[in-house]
């Protein structure tokens, strides 16, 4: 019964509109009182839940993020990759991913990577001829590529829902290939829809534009490298990073690049405020819903129900996919992350899988999510830079969701892509 | 009517003070033909250390396994056992808290809503670095280490020569291996079970700290069983002791030999030089008479 | 009641931007201390101890701050799926009941945050060395505010007033 209150009014309350942070939290509540318990721990897990230091990585990226937009960082990284790969077959297409791919090594924030390329991307290519369509999937499915690249607060996030015992500079190391991988995917995949409906393709700037474009870029790119040879060798934590990032980011874009003045700052500060409380609330409340969940012993009755429907890993595995697929239709990544890692994560490990390696499986299949109506946040962050429908936009996003899934079952059957990175920093 | 007693503990299945808990529950149970059960949720399922003392205090939860520094500040008196080199061994240290002494502190536990059963041991900890070896006590001068967020352990860290570096347990391991800190210290099986000694290898057998476990039960909870129960529920407390002290002994074993195994470079040390350099921490923590004439009992026992 | 929120709007608008510039304030110190963390760490080789916690208390004023703003600029993001397909009457409905259970969690957290303070008065947060109460208070002013501000759209959705959104911000992450 206690079961039902939980999750019955958690999505009855969805149903009628209500934002997540509060079903969550009235759930809960509900719970909580039907149980007799004292309410106080919902409350004060709500505080424990945002009371983490790694949590700060969250809103110090998407505050990095808005300051590389708007400080000019971000559009020297898109004008360095349309120089690069402009002239392949559906060139804009490619300058997309390629675009997301570098600017995701410096954000963790999907939707900001998909706000900053998409905004000055989709525009682009419609002038060129390229269907708003095209132009928005290629958009919303690159932008997944910023979760996998470090810097991931997403990461960090599962390493916290973990309990804190996986190396978070693992879990960024482990993400590069299968990053780079599901670029390399949605490139073929661009290349080939291009192709169908004969996109055209860019001339080559030359070796000398596009050696000044890289200079240009090179705050931005050099970025990269600060935070992720930071954390690697010691000079500051993964969480610490994010700081970093936002530190790096205000005096590139105030010094370097002039391009941000006293009100742009203010308005990123104003931003992040808006989005990243919601997320921390979000995240809060979620703690309250997980430990209901522990104290009504979920995770038990899961490892027996997927125990009883196969005990063959590569099943287990595909079975706990499918319903993170499924999750993720309706529910956003940070709360799919904290909810579901404490309750899969003992399974898998009982079928001898690596936490890093489902740490990356778990933040691409939440990826795909945040890509899946009816709650899809970087899908409809794309339609809306890109001016179309979420209906319009799912009528040809099906080659992209093809090749995003390709690369989640590789990446899930074959561990070596995420663990052999890692294991030569040991 | 039948009651379920809710026990938290952050430490895994198998883990000593885990099963010694599940061991109690079945002497209550055995006791009371099956009329108590004790539940243990571990795992760190319900919240870390702090999270579940205030639930123990606010009966969301029946009991809780906790180290006695989360209890430092609410219960002061429960600093004392924390202080460095307190304890000249394992025997002394079991010798207080078996004793009137003991009783004490658990005592002082029940104005804040708890009522202390028994001690549970938590080893000696001991200091672990990465590239430089601790050999001696001028080694730490300088070291960036790990300690818990307290006021107490940052002010042993200070007395050390240390460069005390809080952070959360969660992010030791990553700190550890890419050098934001030197080392951290922890008993054996902490040593092993967080993986630590696959990235700081010199495990120095300091010993500064013989800090036990303490269970509590929630006084909200306490009031709710019979007196005949009670009597019950303390006892079995008690009697699961022994046999903590065996599984602890077990697994600091079989954990030394498995870091041994793994490689880790230990080494011995003049503790006295260590402990010579504590006085400062004393002089700042026990200050008034209750804890200074607490604190000379305490050394006098044999 | 048209009248009575037509006098308090303003008056509830002053109260939604100073937390938001609060919560700025916020954010920008919590970038300067953890700096100074790192700076402090690996530059001058001396860990200040205070920065995690005092860090964390900014971030959870933050937090109940902005997310209490964002209560009233409706953009906390839900699924709106439903909620597009119903009539009218029902749609109102929904909101109401929304609303008014975000009014009722809002008190909630207020009173049993507050509840949380005094029990935990007596223990000291480490380092900090305030009463570990003070851990609640950002809870306990941000469950009132976001109280107030769900009232305020609450009332306006049975009076059938309708509120411009002024920012559309997407949930991130
Ligand atoms: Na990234
Ligand atoms: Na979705």
């Amino acid at each position: 019964m206690a079961y039902a209150i939980l999750f019955g009014s958690f999505t009855a309350l969805m149903l009628i509109g209500m934002p997540i942070a509060f079903c969550l939290g009235i759930a809960s509540f509900a719970t909580v009182l039907y149980l007799g318990l004292p309410p106080i721990v919902v409350f004060q897990q709500l505080n424990s839940g945002m009371n983490v230091f790694a949590m700060m990585a969250i809103p110090f990226f998407i505050f990095a993020g808005d300051l590389m937009v708007r400080g000019g960082i971000a559009n020297r990284l898109i004008r360095f990759a349309a120089g690069l790969v402009g002239h392949l077959r559906g060139g804009l297409g490619q300058v997309n991913i390629v675009a997301s791919t570098l600017f995701g090594g410096i954000s963790g924030s999907a939707v900001a990577d998909a706000s900053a390329v998409g905004g000055l991307m989709v525009p682009q290519m419609a002038a060129r001829g390229y269907d708003r369509d095209y132009a928005v999937n290629v958009t919303v499915n690159a932008a997944i590529i910023a979760l996998m690249i470090p810097p991931s607060h997403n990461m960090i996030l599962y390493s916290i829902a973990a309990g804190g015992n996986v190396s978070v500079a693992d879990l960024f190391t482990a993400g590069i290939v299968p990053g780079l991988l599901l670029a390399a995917a949605l490139m073929v995949t661009a290349y080939i829809v291009a192709r169908r409906k004969g996109y055209p393709s860019e001339p080559f700037p030359g070796i000398a534009r596009l050696g000044y474009y890289l200079l240009a870029s090179f705050p931005g790119i050099l970025l990269i490298g600060i935070i992720f040879g930071g954390v690697r060798s010691g000079v500051f934590t993964a969480t610490e990073s994010s700081c970093i990032a936002v530190l790096y980011a205000f005096l590139v874009a105030m010094l370097v690049y002039r391009e941000l003045d006293w009100a742009g700052f203010i308005e990123a500060v104003m931003g992040a405020v808006r989005t990243t409380a919601m997320v921390l609330l979000v995240i809060g409340t979620a703690a309250s819903f997980a430990w209901l969940m522990a104290f009504l012993q979920v995770q038990t009755l899961m490892i027996g129900t997927i125990r009883a429907i196969s005990d063959n890993p590569i099943i287990v595995l595909l079975v706990i996919n499918i319903a993170l697929l499924i999750l993720g239709t309706f529910m956003d990544m940070a709360p799919l992350v904290i909810i579901s890692t404490p309750v899969l994560l003992p399974v898998v490990k009982a079928f001898g899988v690596d936490p890093v390696h489902f740490g990356v499986v778990m933040i691409l299949n939440a990826g795909i999510g945040l890509n899946t109506p009816p709650v899809g946040t970087v899908l409809f962050v794309g339609c809306a830079v890109g001016g179309i429908t979420i209906r319009e936009a799912m009528r040809t996003i099906w080659p992209f969701f093809g090749a995003s899934i390709a690369v989640l079952m590789a990446v899930t059957y074959i561990p070596t892509l995420s663990l052999w990175l890692p294991s030569l920093f040991r | 009517q039948e009651i379920t007693l809710r026990s938290a503990d952050i430490h895994p299945d198998g883990y000593p003070t885990v099963d010694a808990v599940k061991y109690m529950g079945e002497l209550v149970s055995q006791r009371t033909n099956g009329r108590i059960q004790i539940q243990v949720m571990n795992n760190a399922v319900l919240g870390q250390e702090k999270d579940t003392i205030e639930q123990t205090r606010f009966g969301v939860i029946d009991m809780n396994r906790v180290n006695a520094a989360p209890f430092n500040n609410l219960v002061p008196e429960t600093t004392v056992l924390g202080l460095p080199f307190l304890f000249r061994s394992t025997e002394h240290m079991h010798n207080v808290v078996d004793g009137p002494i003991g009783d004490e502190i658990l005592k002082a536990f029940e104005p804040h809503g708890l009522i202390g059963l028994a001690y549970y041991d938590s080893g000696a900890r001991s200091f672990y670095t990465t590239k430089k070896p601790i050999e001696k006590l001028a080694d730490l001068k300088g070291m960036k280490i790990r300690v818990q967020q307290s006021d107490l352990w940052i002010a042993m860290m200070e007395a050390f020569g240390a460069n005390p570096t809080p952070m959360p347990m969660g992010e030791v391991y990553s700190s550890l291996e890419t050098g934001v800190v030197d080392g951290a210290e922890n008993n054996w099986p902490s040593y092993e079970s967080a993986r630590h000694y696959e990235v700081a290898k010199n495990y120095t057998l300091t010993e500064h700290s013989l800090n036990p476990e303490i269970l509590v039960i929630s006084k909200l909870s306490w009031d709710k069983l019979s007196p005949e129960d009670q009597q019950i529920v303390r006892q079995t407390a008690k009697d699961s002791v022994g046999k903590m002290r065996e599984l602890w002994t077990a697994r600091e074993k079989s954990s030394e030999e498995k870091v041994r195994a793994g490689g880790a470079n230990v080494i011995k040390v003049n503790k006295d030089e260590f402990a010579a350099a504590m006085k400062p921490v004393y002089d700042r923590f026990v200050t008034d008479p209750k804890m200074k004439d607490l604190l000379q009992r305490i050394q006098d026992v044999k | 009641m048209r009248n009575f929120m037509l006098t308090i709007r303003p008056v509830l608008g002053v109260l939604s931007r100073l937390s938001l510039y609060i919560a700025g304030l916020g954010i920008v110190a919590m970038t300067l201390i953890v700096g100074w963390q790192v700076f402090g760490r690996y530059v001058l080789n001396d860990s200040p101890s205070w920065s995690e916690p005092l860090s964390l208390y900014l971030m959870s004023w933050f937090i109940m701050l902005g997310a209490a703003v964002g209560v009233r600029e409706s953009v906390h993001l839900g699924l709106d799926i439903v909620r597009y397909a119903m009539p009218p009457a029902i749609q109102k409905a929904m909101d109401l009941i929304s609303l008014g259970l975000i009014v009722l969690f809002g008190i909630g957290m207020t009173y049993y945050s507050a509840l949380l303070a005094i029990g935990t008065w007596s223990a000291t947060i480490p380092v900090l060395g305030w009463p570990g109460g003070t851990d609640f208070f950002p809870m306990i002013v941000g469950g009132a505010m976001i109280a107030l501000f769900s009232l305020e759209r609450f009332v306006d959705v049975a009076i059938g007033e309708e509120i411009p959104a002024d920012i559309v911000v997407q949930e991130a992450v």
